[in-house]
């Protein structure tokens, strides 16, 4: 009997959509309320790449950014064929493409089958447009993680800054031991 | 299957499909010309369903307001002015068969021919071209309104394709968009975006600008104390759409009835006196305000355009000729400008 009314009061599990799961992860949209989610989800281009294809090459026109779904893709240097980085699910890359134009600074090679999602410059601005509140929001956000990223990369440069000072001074005095100079 | 051969065969496979597409369209072309006026009409009321959007409301609800308040309109227009323009017509009628009509034009057919003799102007005869495209004009008028079935066709299908494009449009984009290939998915969204960017602002501004000249035009001739001031200022307005010949369009027809209603010359200068005014404030205040120039096109270009559109299409290849050169010289652009950088080669 208990069993009866358990399943007649048993609370509904709603299913979630994928993608919206997925892009709750992104720091980006993590602060976005459920409608909020749905109404990004309305505008983001879902992709399937294949193993070995290429999702957008260095130098090409920036139009947006792309957050992994599922799969692995290589973020790669091209005259050097340098492997930057290798991002798997949730993660994203991409994202200064929804500020400006400028060309994408690397290679980005599906390593894996991939099912990617695409956030487009164009349709942040739709949404900057007919919803307000949820694009500042959003770009609020991607101010934030850009901020921090470059507060990142300025204690990265003062620490190679520092090193490249100790190792200019190691070899100088190397130099005056040595009697030779350095250009 | 070489690799030369496999190309010539997509190709050729491409060609094929792209006549069918052709041949399928024109004969379904009422059809097709249906959606391009709905398409338009609902493109020209983007934003304004956006700016609902963005205090607050649903794309559902935003579309539904905006056609309770274009039937509202409607209705109003109706009950305001189909009197007035019935009216009008009437009075159209009745200058032709008073007689006062003819003499004027006997007279100004006299001047024309002793004058512009010189220019090959000889055996106008305006009256009887006059008589004539009225007695055209009238039977397929007539031909049309008995077509009642085709009338209610359209005025019932034009609204619901504009209502569900302006509802669910940006998702039928998205959904196109997903059958594009990897490869130029990229540049066929920056594409859409340019031509978005570029037309969107020219049509808008155009529809704005007739709209302005249209009430301005009313405006005019009904100081002027004009009879039929609403059905030749709202033709001014429509035919201030038209690029460069659209403005002498207009005016000409409300200088031909103001002839033919009062049998004089004095009226039709004060018209002609009039439309000149409407379009130096056309020019000078309204079109740098409301038109974009963002089809920046040669003006023998678009000359030629809306030529070519006429011969071919009539008043809606005259109307779309400059927006459909647009949307051909962005693709054109833009495939030239990414041939390289998306690496199509």
């Amino acid at each position: 009997m208990d069993s009866f009314w358990g399943n007649i009061f048993r609370p509904r599990q709603k299913k979630e959509d994928p993608i919206i799961t997925c892009l709750k992860r992104i720091p980006i949209f993590e602060n976005l309320n459920r409608r909020e989610l749905e109404a990004l989800e309305r505008i983001i281009h879902e992709r399937v790449y294949k193993p070995g294809e290429v999702i957008f090459h260095q130098g090409d026109a920036g139009v947006g950014m792309y957050i992994i779904e599922k799969g692995v893709v290589q973020i790669i240097y091209e005259p050097t064929n340098q492997l930057l980085a290798e991002l798997t699910d949730g993660e994203f890359f991409g994202e200064l493409a929804l500020l400006d134009e400028s060309p994408r600074s690397a290679t980005a090679l599906a390593k894996t089958e991939c099912k990617m999602l695409g956030f487009f410059q164009s349709d942040l601005f739709g949404l900057l447009e007919r919803d307000p509140r949820l694009g500042v929001k959003i770009v609020l956000e991607l101010a934030r993680i850009i901020g921090e990223r470059l507060k990142h990369s300025n204690e990265q440069i003062s620490r190679l800054r520092e090193e490249v000072k100790q190792l200019k001074e190691r070899l100088g005095e190397g130099d005056e031991q040595t009697g030779t100079t350095v250009a | 299957m070489s690799r030369q051969a496999q190309q010539w065969l997509k190709l050729f496979l491409f060609i094929a499909a792209a006549t069918l597409l052709v041949i399928f369209l024109v004969s379904i072309g009422e059809l097709v010309r249906l959606m391009i006026i709905a398409a338009l009409l609902a493109y020209i009321l983007e934003p304004l369903a956006s700016f609902l959007e963005s205090r607050g409301m649903s794309r559902t609800a935003a579309t539904s307001i905006i056609f309770s308040g274009i039937l509202l309109l409607t209705v109003i227009f109706v009950l305001l002015f189909l009197p007035l323009v019935t009216a009008e017509v009437h009075s159209i009628q009745r200058g032709v068969k008073s007689g006062q009509a003819e003499v004027v034009i006997r007279n100004l057919e006299t001047v024309l021919e002793d004058k512009l003799g010189f220019l090959g102007v000889q055996n106008l005869n305006l009256m009887d071209r006059i008589h004539q495209a009225s007695v055209e004009f009238g039977n397929k008028l007539f031909n049309y309104l008995l077509n009642i079935v085709s009338l209610v066709t359209n005025l019932v299908i034009i609204p619901f394709i504009i209502f569900f494009l302006l509802k669910d449009g940006r998702e039928m984009k998205k959904n196109l968009v997903r059958l594009v290939p990897n490869r130029f998915f990229e540049f066929t969204l920056n594409l859409l975006h340019k031509m978005d960017q570029q037309l969107g602002n020219y049509l808008r501004g155009q529809f704005l600008d007739a709209l302005l000249v249209g009430l301005l035009s009313i405006t005019a001739l009904w100081i002027l104390d004009v009879k039929f001031f609403v059905l030749i200022g709202a033709f001014a307005g429509l035919a201030n759409l038209i690029p460069y010949v659209g403005p002498i369009a207009g005016a000409v027809p409300a200088i031909a009835i103001a002839i033919m209603q009062s049998g004089d010359f004095t009226l039709a200068v004060y018209i002609a006196l009039a439309f000149a005014i409407v379009q130096l404030i056309d020019n000078t205040l309204i079109q740098p305000l409301v038109v974009a120039k963002t089809v920046n096109m040669h003006p023998l270009v678009v000359m030629s355009v809306v030529i070519i559109g006429g011969k071919f299409f009539g008043i809606l290849g005259m109307l779309l000729s400059v927006p459909a050169t647009g949307v051909i010289k962005v693709v054109v652009q833009e495939s030239i400008t990414n041939f390289r950088k998306y690496r199509f080669t």
